[in-house]
């Protein structure tokens, strides 16, 4: 069989050669001639040795049988970027919530979210009210002092004012008169610190 | 038309919850106790989120997208960058499970349904013990829901506010309706 073939090529090849084409035409059927011509020569050995090349082959396939991740192989640059892989066996899109029970959830996690919040908005609320009415309180109390003090002085003014026009006698006038002298000086030396 | 993914239904009802108290659960409980019974779903469409029936909603899946104009109650909008925005048309539903109240005095209802916020001198009552910017329904002082709103003031600060100063900060209104008439229930 092979002989015969391989002469049947061979004239195939001659008809080619011998032909009026171009050589680009003349090209095409040399390679086709070429892989007619090992088609036969798989087929025309024996069984056995046959055999013994499909094992080798199967062989060879095993060996190539590598994933990229064994090879270690330097990734390349590719349209999707090296960081971002594709989840496999997943649901492709969005991931629906219809049923009853799973919102319930989500509802209930959002209730209790919020109630905390407004709960520490309320807390923190009357922290600040409680501040706020101390910081009143105190104040207050501190006007009132002043106010006091003031009521006071007056007070002294006027009572002094009063004892030297009661009593008639110099000394105690003038004593009362530097008293009463000394006394606004002071004052005004204490206004004039506070501006 | 489509259901929620996780993260909608959660910004959802943070927003809704912002507005109502626990009873926002009976928004999605069944209608009867029946095996098979009618509910209320959330439905996506065209970025808007609609409260309808399920049975209305598997009616309209027989309607072509672009199509379909609106089904049930449409609550609000997701924004593009996945918040939600409130629809004055969500306000029978926020009414009904209303948290915080604020009634609001016969004079002070037009400035309200102009898109002005709410003034003290305008509040009729309000609800005790509200913490400042919290989500509050706009009532009438016949009960009518009118719009809804976030406080300005919690109530203890409003108390000695004058009466001029801002209490509660517009959110949606009736006047919308009107307003927004062209882009309420515009698809594009």
């Amino acid at each position: 069989m092979a002989p015969s073939r391989t002469s049947t090529m061979k004239s195939k090849h001659a008809t080619n050669k011998s032909g009026i084409r171009n050589s680009k035409t003349s090209s095409k059927p040399q390679s086709d001639g070429v892989s007619k011509s090992k088609k036969p020569k798989s087929k025309g050995p024996p069984p056995k040795p046959q055999k013994s090349a499909g094992s080798l082959a199967t062989l060879k396939k095993k060996r190539r049988v590598y994933t990229e991740k064994e090879l270690d192989i330097p990734t390349l640059n590719m349209i999707t970027p090296i960081g971002v892989e594709k989840p496999k066996g997943k649901k492709k899109g969005k991931v629906f919530v219809d049923d009853r029970e799973s919102m319930m959830t989500i509802l209930a996690m959002v209730n209790a979210d919020k109630e905390g919040q407004i709960e520490s908005k309320m807390m923190k609320a009357r922290q600040m009210e409680e501040i706020r009415e101390a910081r009143k309180a105190e104040a207050d109390k501190r006007q009132e002092m002043r106010k006091s003090k003031l009521d006071e002085a007056k007070e002294g003014l006027r009572k002094k004012r009063k004892r030297p026009t009661g009593d008639g006698d110099g000394k105690e006038n003038t004593r009362s008169e530097a008293a009463a002298g000394t006394k606004p000086l002071k004052l005004k030396k204490k206004s004039v610190s506070f501006a | 038309m489509r259901p929620l993914t996780e993260t909608e239904t959660q910004t959802l009802f943070a927003k809704l919850a912002n507005y109502t108290g626990n009873s926002l659960k009976n928004l999605i409980a069944p209608l009867d106790n029946g095996p098979n019974a009618d509910r209320y779903v959330f439905r996506l469409h065209q970025s808007r989120c609609y409260y309808v029936r399920l049975s209305l909603a598997n009616l309209a899946t027989s309607i072509s997208r672009d199509k379909l104009l609106s089904l049930g109650t449409c609550l609000g909008k997701f924004t593009k960058t996945g918040k939600f925005r409130l629809h004055i048309t969500a306000l029978p539903i926020l009414s009904e499970h209303a948290r915080y109240k604020v009634w609001v005095k016969a004079n002070g209802e037009m400035p309200f349904l102009y898109g002005g916020h709410i003034v003290k001198a305008h509040v009729g009552r309000w609800s005790e013990d509200c913490p400042e910017h919290q989500g509050v329904v706009v009532y009438s002082m016949n009960d009518t829901p009118l719009g809804f709103g976030v406080t300005a003031r919690s109530t203890g600060e409003a108390r000695r506010l004058d009466p001029t100063g801002i209490t509660c900060f517009r959110q949606a209104d009736c006047g919308e309706y009107l307003r927004d008439e062209d882009s309420l229930f515009a698809t594009s």
